[in-house]
Protein backbone atom coordinates (compact mmCIF):
# COMPACT_ATOMS: atom_id res chain seq x y z
CA UNK A 1 0.00 0.00 0.00
CA UNK A 2 1.60 3.52 -1.17
CA UNK A 3 0.86 6.57 1.37
CA UNK A 4 -1.74 7.73 -1.31
CA UNK A 5 -4.17 4.21 -0.49
CA UNK A 6 -6.38 3.94 2.17
CA UNK A 7 -8.30 0.77 3.57
CA UNK A 8 -12.27 0.55 3.66
CA UNK A 9 -12.07 1.67 7.96
CA UNK A 10 -10.52 5.28 6.94
CA UNK A 11 -13.00 5.67 3.86
CA UNK A 12 -16.07 5.44 6.17
CA UNK A 13 -14.52 7.57 8.62
CA UNK A 14 -14.28 10.10 5.84
CA UNK A 15 -17.46 9.70 4.24
CA UNK A 16 -19.34 12.98 5.56
CA UNK A 17 -16.04 15.02 5.33
CA UNK A 18 -15.85 13.84 1.47
CA UNK A 19 -19.28 15.07 0.69
CA UNK A 20 -18.99 18.03 2.16
CA UNK A 21 -15.84 19.16 0.28
CA UNK A 22 -13.64 19.56 3.88
CA UNK A 23 -10.84 16.83 2.60
CA UNK A 24 -7.62 18.53 1.97
CA UNK A 25 -6.53 17.57 -1.95
CA UNK A 26 -4.42 14.87 -0.61
CA UNK A 27 -6.74 13.17 1.54
CA UNK A 28 -9.53 13.75 -1.39
CA UNK A 29 -7.35 12.45 -3.95
CA UNK A 30 -6.50 9.04 -1.45
CA UNK A 31 -10.31 8.80 -0.75
CA UNK A 32 -11.35 8.54 -4.47
CA UNK A 33 -8.33 5.87 -5.18
CA UNK A 34 -10.06 4.44 -2.26
CA UNK A 35 -13.79 4.57 -4.08
CA UNK A 36 -12.27 3.89 -7.62
CA UNK A 37 -11.06 0.46 -6.48
CA UNK A 38 -14.04 -0.14 -3.73
CA UNK A 39 -17.66 -0.75 -4.73
CA UNK A 40 -18.87 -1.01 -1.07
CA UNK A 41 -17.67 1.98 -0.04
CA UNK A 42 -18.50 4.07 -3.04
CA UNK A 43 -21.80 3.29 -2.48
CA UNK A 44 -22.12 4.12 0.54
CA UNK A 45 -20.89 7.56 -0.87
CA UNK A 46 -23.41 7.77 -3.53
CA UNK A 47 -25.98 6.79 -0.99
CA UNK A 48 -24.93 9.61 1.70
CA UNK A 49 -24.37 12.21 -1.07
CA UNK A 50 -27.94 11.90 -2.46
CA UNK A 51 -29.56 12.00 1.20
CA UNK A 52 -27.61 15.40 1.13
CA UNK A 53 -28.89 16.30 -2.01
CA UNK A 54 -32.56 15.71 -0.85
CA UNK A 55 -32.55 17.52 2.06
CA UNK A 56 -31.18 20.47 0.21
CA UNK A 57 -34.40 20.70 -2.08
CA UNK A 58 -36.03 21.41 1.49
CA UNK A 59 -34.63 24.56 1.70
CA UNK A 60 -37.28 27.17 1.20
CA UNK A 61 -35.82 29.82 -1.13
CA UNK A 62 -38.27 32.66 -0.60
CA UNK A 63 -39.40 34.17 2.24
CA UNK A 64 -43.46 34.38 2.86
CA UNK A 65 -44.35 37.98 1.42
CA UNK A 66 -45.24 39.17 4.71
CA UNK A 67 -42.15 38.32 6.52
CA UNK A 68 -40.52 40.28 3.49
CA UNK A 69 -42.51 43.31 3.89
CA UNK A 70 -42.17 43.50 7.61
CA UNK A 71 -38.94 43.24 7.09
CA UNK A 72 -38.27 46.22 4.48
CA UNK A 73 -40.15 48.49 6.85
CA UNK A 74 -37.70 47.51 9.15
CA UNK A 75 -34.95 48.67 7.58
CA UNK A 76 -36.64 52.18 6.54
CA UNK A 77 -36.58 52.83 9.69
CA UNK A 78 -33.03 52.04 10.95
CA UNK B 1 -19.43 49.73 10.04
CA UNK B 2 -18.34 46.58 8.29
CA UNK B 3 -19.85 47.25 5.53
CA UNK B 4 -22.48 49.60 3.95
CA UNK B 5 -25.69 50.47 4.62
CA UNK B 6 -26.57 49.23 0.87
CA UNK B 7 -24.19 45.88 1.35
CA UNK B 8 -26.26 45.68 4.43
CA UNK B 9 -29.59 45.60 3.10
CA UNK B 10 -28.74 43.57 0.01
CA UNK B 11 -26.80 41.00 1.66
CA UNK B 12 -30.32 40.35 3.90
CA UNK B 13 -32.60 40.45 1.53
CA UNK B 14 -30.57 38.12 -0.48
CA UNK B 15 -30.49 36.02 2.69
CA UNK B 16 -33.94 36.57 3.65
CA UNK B 17 -35.15 33.55 2.68
CA UNK B 18 -32.78 31.58 4.03
CA UNK B 19 -33.35 32.91 7.37
CA UNK B 20 -36.64 32.79 7.84
CA UNK B 21 -36.12 29.07 6.74
CA UNK B 22 -33.76 28.40 9.36
CA UNK B 23 -36.30 30.54 12.07
CA UNK B 24 -39.35 28.29 10.96
CA UNK B 25 -37.55 24.90 11.66
CA UNK B 26 -36.11 26.49 14.99
CA UNK B 27 -39.50 27.73 16.29
CA UNK B 28 -42.01 25.94 14.70
CA UNK B 29 -44.10 28.51 14.69
CA UNK B 30 -44.67 30.81 11.34
CA UNK B 31 -45.26 33.53 13.88
CA UNK B 32 -42.47 33.46 16.31
CA UNK B 33 -40.31 32.73 13.21
CA UNK B 34 -41.40 35.99 11.76
CA UNK B 35 -40.67 37.57 15.13
CA UNK B 36 -37.19 36.10 15.51
CA UNK B 37 -36.08 36.90 12.04
CA UNK B 38 -37.35 40.47 12.97
CA UNK B 39 -35.28 40.45 16.30
CA UNK B 40 -32.19 39.13 14.55
CA UNK B 41 -32.36 42.19 12.12
CA UNK B 42 -32.68 44.71 14.66
CA UNK B 43 -29.88 43.29 16.54
CA UNK B 44 -27.78 42.56 12.86
CA UNK B 45 -28.08 46.31 12.42
CA UNK B 46 -27.03 47.48 16.11
CA UNK B 47 -24.08 45.03 15.96
CA UNK B 48 -23.08 46.22 12.46
CA UNK B 49 -19.74 47.33 13.68
CA UNK B 50 -18.82 43.55 14.61
CA UNK B 51 -18.96 42.32 10.98
CA UNK B 52 -15.59 42.26 9.85
CA UNK B 53 -15.96 41.94 6.26
CA UNK B 54 -19.45 41.60 3.43
CA UNK B 55 -17.63 37.77 2.96
CA UNK B 56 -18.27 36.72 6.81
CA UNK B 57 -21.95 38.46 6.26
CA UNK B 58 -23.62 34.81 6.60
CA UNK B 59 -22.26 33.20 9.00
CA UNK B 60 -22.73 36.53 11.18
CA UNK B 61 -26.60 36.99 10.62
CA UNK B 62 -27.00 33.08 11.06
CA UNK B 63 -25.01 33.64 14.39
CA UNK B 64 -26.98 36.57 15.38
CA UNK B 65 -29.81 34.72 14.19
CA UNK B 66 -29.05 31.82 16.36
CA UNK B 67 -27.99 33.69 19.19
CA UNK B 68 -31.17 35.73 19.40
CA UNK B 69 -33.36 31.88 18.97
CA UNK B 70 -31.66 31.20 22.00
CA UNK B 71 -31.64 34.10 24.22
CA UNK B 72 -35.29 35.03 23.79
CA UNK B 73 -37.30 32.65 22.04
CA UNK B 74 -36.47 29.24 22.93
CA UNK B 75 -38.75 29.17 26.32
CA UNK B 76 -41.45 30.42 24.66
CA UNK B 77 -41.23 28.24 21.59
CA UNK B 78 -43.94 26.16 20.53
CA UNK B 79 -40.79 23.24 19.89
CA UNK B 80 -41.59 20.04 22.17
CA UNK B 81 -38.47 19.16 22.49
CA UNK B 82 -35.59 21.55 23.63
CA UNK B 83 -32.25 19.96 24.28
CA UNK B 84 -29.32 21.77 25.28
CA UNK B 85 -26.84 22.84 22.83
CA UNK B 86 -24.01 22.01 24.95
CA UNK B 87 -25.33 18.08 25.40
CA UNK B 88 -22.75 16.64 22.95
CA UNK B 89 -20.27 15.49 25.63
CA UNK B 90 -23.52 14.22 27.38
CA UNK B 91 -24.05 11.97 24.42
CA UNK B 92 -23.45 8.16 24.09
CA UNK B 93 -20.95 7.28 22.37
CA UNK B 94 -22.63 4.65 21.08
CA UNK B 95 -21.80 3.50 17.11
CA UNK B 96 -23.99 5.64 14.48
CA UNK B 97 -27.20 4.54 12.57
CA UNK B 98 -26.54 3.75 9.45
CA UNK B 99 -29.83 3.61 6.75
CA UNK B 100 -26.77 1.79 4.14
CA UNK B 101 -25.72 -0.40 6.86
CA UNK B 102 -29.01 -1.57 7.51
CA UNK B 103 -29.60 -2.43 3.72
CA UNK B 104 -26.52 -2.72 1.93
CA UNK B 105 -26.71 -6.29 0.36
CA UNK B 106 -23.31 -6.34 -1.98
CA UNK B 107 -24.57 -9.96 -3.08
CA UNK B 108 -27.98 -7.93 -4.68
CA UNK B 109 -26.03 -5.75 -6.44
CA UNK B 110 -26.75 -7.56 -9.44
CA UNK B 111 -30.10 -7.15 -10.07
CA UNK B 112 -30.99 -4.62 -7.25
CA UNK B 113 -29.69 -1.45 -4.96
CA UNK B 114 -32.33 -1.82 -1.58
CA UNK B 115 -30.63 1.13 -0.15
CA UNK B 116 -30.69 3.30 -3.72
CA UNK B 117 -34.57 2.34 -3.73
CA UNK B 118 -34.78 3.63 -0.06
CA UNK B 119 -33.65 7.02 -0.87
CA UNK B 120 -36.43 6.66 -4.33
CA UNK B 121 -38.84 6.23 -2.59
CA UNK B 122 -38.06 9.13 0.25
CA UNK B 123 -41.12 11.26 0.18
CA UNK B 124 -40.22 15.24 1.01
CA UNK B 125 -42.08 15.14 3.59
CA UNK B 126 -40.98 11.90 5.15
CA UNK B 127 -37.69 13.88 5.09
CA UNK B 128 -39.06 17.24 6.88
CA UNK B 129 -40.49 14.73 9.39
CA UNK B 130 -37.69 13.48 10.39
CA UNK B 131 -35.85 16.83 10.50
CA UNK B 132 -38.47 18.21 12.75
CA UNK B 133 -38.22 15.43 15.02
CA UNK B 134 -34.64 16.04 15.57
CA UNK B 135 -33.39 17.33 18.69
CA UNK B 136 -32.65 21.12 18.24
CA UNK B 137 -28.31 20.79 18.42
CA UNK B 138 -29.00 18.00 15.69
CA UNK B 139 -31.14 19.65 13.67
CA UNK B 140 -29.49 23.16 13.52
CA UNK B 141 -26.03 21.78 12.14
CA UNK B 142 -27.78 20.05 9.39
CA UNK B 143 -30.23 22.51 8.12
CA UNK B 144 -27.70 24.74 8.27
CA UNK B 145 -25.01 22.30 6.58
CA UNK B 146 -27.28 20.87 3.73
CA UNK B 147 -30.20 23.18 3.37
CA UNK B 148 -28.28 26.32 3.74
CA UNK B 149 -25.16 24.86 2.61
CA UNK B 150 -22.82 26.84 5.08
CA UNK B 151 -19.29 25.47 5.39
CA UNK B 152 -18.12 23.69 8.42
CA UNK B 153 -16.37 27.36 9.42
CA UNK B 154 -19.71 29.32 8.83
CA UNK B 155 -21.13 26.78 11.17
CA UNK B 156 -18.87 27.05 13.64
CA UNK B 157 -18.95 30.61 13.67
CA UNK B 158 -23.07 30.92 13.51
CA UNK B 159 -23.19 28.58 16.71
CA UNK B 160 -19.77 29.47 18.30
CA UNK B 161 -18.50 26.17 18.73
CA UNK B 162 -14.96 24.49 17.73
CA UNK B 163 -14.77 23.39 13.85
CA UNK B 164 -14.29 19.69 15.18
CA UNK B 165 -17.22 19.92 17.33
CA UNK B 166 -19.27 20.88 14.08
CA UNK B 167 -17.42 18.32 12.29
CA UNK B 168 -18.66 15.36 15.00
CA UNK B 169 -21.86 17.11 15.82
CA UNK B 170 -23.12 16.47 12.07
CA UNK B 171 -21.63 12.75 11.43
CA UNK B 172 -24.06 12.26 15.33
CA UNK B 173 -26.52 14.58 13.66
CA UNK B 174 -27.10 12.35 10.37
CA UNK B 175 -26.79 9.23 11.86
CA UNK B 176 -30.05 10.13 14.45
CA UNK B 177 -31.58 11.79 11.19
CA UNK B 178 -31.17 8.28 9.60
CA UNK B 179 -32.76 6.32 12.19
CA UNK B 180 -35.72 8.05 12.70
CA UNK B 181 -35.68 7.72 9.15
CA UNK B 182 -35.81 4.09 9.10
CA UNK B 183 -38.39 3.94 11.57
CA UNK B 184 -40.76 5.74 10.14
CA UNK B 185 -40.20 3.98 6.99
CA UNK B 186 -41.16 0.72 9.34
CA UNK B 187 -44.20 2.62 11.03
CA UNK B 188 -45.41 3.41 7.60
CA UNK B 189 -45.69 0.04 6.25
CA UNK B 190 -42.45 -0.31 4.51
CA UNK B 191 -40.77 -3.68 4.44
CA UNK B 192 -37.67 -2.62 5.75
CA UNK B 193 -35.35 -6.07 6.95
CA UNK B 194 -32.30 -5.60 8.45
CA UNK B 195 -29.33 -8.05 8.01
CA UNK B 196 -30.63 -9.96 10.96
CA UNK B 197 -34.25 -10.64 9.38
CA UNK B 198 -33.35 -10.52 5.98
CA UNK B 199 -34.36 -13.96 4.56
CA UNK B 200 -32.96 -14.97 1.17
CA UNK B 201 -33.35 -12.25 -1.51
CA UNK B 202 -36.27 -10.39 -0.29
CA UNK B 203 -34.68 -7.96 1.11
CA UNK B 204 -35.59 -4.77 -0.72
CA UNK B 205 -37.63 -2.11 1.31
CA UNK B 206 -40.73 -1.79 -0.46
CA UNK B 207 -44.01 -0.47 0.21
CA UNK B 208 -46.53 -3.30 0.51
CA UNK B 209 -48.62 -1.71 -1.94
CA UNK B 210 -46.08 -1.41 -3.89
CA UNK B 211 -44.36 -3.97 -6.06
CA UNK B 212 -39.71 -3.22 -6.42
CA UNK B 213 -38.50 -2.07 -9.32
CA UNK B 214 -34.75 -2.96 -9.55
Amino acid sequence: MTKHEIECEQALRQVFEYIDHVLDDTERAAMEHHLHTCHSCYSRVEFEARLKAKLGELKKHDADPTVRERIKGLLERF
Amino acid sequence: MGISRRAFEEQLLALLGSLNGVARRLTASPADAEDLVAETVTRAWRALDSLKSEAAFRAWIFSILHNTFVSELRRASARPTLVSMECDEAEEEEGQFSIFEQMHQPFLLWFSNPEQAFLDKLLREDLDRALASLPEHHQVVVVLSDLEGLSYGEIAEALGIPVGTVRSRLARARGALQKILWQQAQEHGLNATSPASRQGNEGAMVRKEEGFIP
